[in-house]
């Protein structure tokens, strides 16, 4: 595939100006095609995105020293965006120096892919498909709905509050993970130490998944929560302080302390909470 | 300079104090800072294991045997309480019980500190320079992994270490299990999870290596 090589200081609409030593902020407009992908790579920093009007993706950003460029590229077709911070040649930059804090405005309907090792991604408001992956960043989504959100973390606490109607897919490893308000016909998350907490009704007459090693599980649920719940762990914990009925017939026989089956309302979602040592507890709301 | 630059004169920095070069990089690098905090708080309190330190005395005749072994001292150079001993008079109090405390509690200090430098190292370094004294901690797949990650910053490569256990203690746990109730249907599911999880943190190790 052909791409067109975007000249950072061609393109840069203001060059700005210093905030203060080494600081650098500027501003490019990109044109993307509907139903086209961003995808962006930054180590250090922050990375923050958040929902625009037309066709261009607009990237502000503040580098910290000389020693780091950004390279945006394009496809022909103008479907695929790439935003990169690059080490310059020769440089060796203290981890301060080759830090990058964007702020990136993304059409309606346009995917992004964001990587970075230690920057926090933040996501507001935006409704394409959402990939985000950092090894020890921060990442807090807010405000989607109907959309595919995978997540992947080494270290990284991961925060998401009223993402609806979506596939939510997080594999956290030892990262928490905070959910609030988030439904949809698929919520998948996994950890291996990091604790999960859901505060919702776990509408949308979804799949819920939650799945830790040795992390705890809390799950806050309304009254009006319409589940069909099964907690189990292979040598955690389990407590449940919801009204539930109990089922006739599961999959495996309930064993007190350990695990338990039961619905809610009609049971119209179905939630499973497992866990290898962890403790899990079901509360209400 | 960068963190692992710093780190390889790390032991010199504690001791005498950083050049110009380093002392910048530790103004700029929380994480080799707090390396260096951590270390000189060891040090300090190694020195103070020295007045209540009193070592076994089968420690005495290890330590004397080692040193004979090594030809570092000269048979009956040592002073042991019961032992036969040889004075030699420019030197006669250089082997007291206090020298002794004192060369035991340095050597604890260097022991402690040379163990935490150790784990700030890329693992596979570490792997390498103990292959002859210890099980290496991962396995081959892990440990090319983990030297994947090197390059990124300390934190980073941590989390990724300690992410990597996680997973193989999970993946144990699950195994285990498993075998003791082949048809415990938990058992197997977190095992499935354990190796998916493991996966990811290869998927993501993979990436970073991608240019």
């Amino acid at each position: 595939m052909r791409m067109i090589k975007v000249s950072t200081t061609a393109a840069a609409l203001g060059l700005a100006a210093a905030f203060c030593a080494g600081q650098t902020r500027k501003e490019t407009r990109m044109e993307i095609a509907p139903g086209g992908t961003v995808n962006i790579i930054n180590n250090g920093g922050s990375v923050n995105l958040k929902p625009g009007s037309g066709n261009q993706v607009v990237v502000e950003y503040t580098t910290h020293s000389d020693k780091v460029e950004v390279d945006q590229t394009s496809t022909a077709d103008r479907r695929r965006i790439e935003i990169r911070t690059h080490v310059l040649p020769e440089q060796k930059p203290a981890a301060e120096e080759s830090k990058i804090d964007y702020e990136i405005t993304i059409p309606v309907g346009v995917s992004v892919s964001v990587t970075t090792a230690t920057a926090p991604i933040t996501v507001e408001g935006l409704s394409g498909e959402i990939s985000l992956s950092s090894d020890t960043g921060q990442v807090t989504v807010s405000n989607v709905k109907r959309s595919h959100v995978h997540v992947r973390g080494v270290a990284a606490p991961v925060s998401m509050s009223n993402v609806t109607l979506g596939h939510v897919d997080i594999a956290a490893n030892g990262g928490s993970v905070q959910l609030a308000n988030v439904t949809g016909p698929k919520v998948s998350v996994a950890t291996t130490s990091g604790n999960i907490a859901y505060q919702g009704d776990c509408s949308g007459v979804g799949s819920y998944l939650m799945t830790t090693h040795s992390g705890s599980i809390e799950l806050t649920l309304p009254q009006t929560a319409s589940v069909d719940l099964t907690a189990r762990s292979v040598s955690g914990v389990v407590e449940n302080d919801f009204p539930l009925q109990k089922k006739t017939h599961t999959s495996f026989v309930p064993k007190t302390g350990s695990s338990f089956a039961g619905t809610s309302n009609s049971g119209s979602s179905s939630v499973e909470l497992q866990s290898f040592s962890g403790r899990i507890r079901v509360k209400k709301q | 300079m960068n963190c692992q630059e710093f780190q390889e004169v790390l032991p010199y920095i504690i001791e005498r104090g950083g050049s110009v070069k380093e002392e910048e990089h530790l103004r700029t690098c929380p994480a080799c800072a707090e390396l260096v905090q951590e270390l000189k708080y060891i040090a300090q309190q190694a020195k103070l294991l020295l007045p209540m330190y009193d070592p076994n005395p089968r420690v005495w005749s290890g330590i004397e045997h080692a040193l004979h072994r090594e030809g570092l001292l000269q048979e009956g150079r040592m002073s042991r309480q019961g032992h036969e001993m040889t004075y030699f008079p420019t030197q006669a109090k250089s082997w007291t019980p206090l020298g002794w405390a004192m060369a035991l509690a340095s050597l604890l200090a260097f022991t402690v500190v040379l163990v935490n430098y150790h784990s700030h190292l890329p693992a596979a370094q570490v792997a390498a320079q103990n292959s002859t004294t210890q099980a290496a901690p991962f396995d081959g797949d892990d440990q090319r992994l983990i030297l994947q990650v090197s390059k990124q910053e300390p934190a980073v490569r941590r989390a990724y270490e300690d992410s990597l256990r996680e997973a193989n203690a999970y993946i144990e746990d699950a195994q285990q299990a498993v075998s003791r109730d082949p048809d415990d249907e938990a058992a197997n599911e977190q095992l499935l999870q354990a190796y998916q999880q493991k996966e990811t943190l290869y998927e993501m190790a993979v990436a970073r290596s991608l240019p």
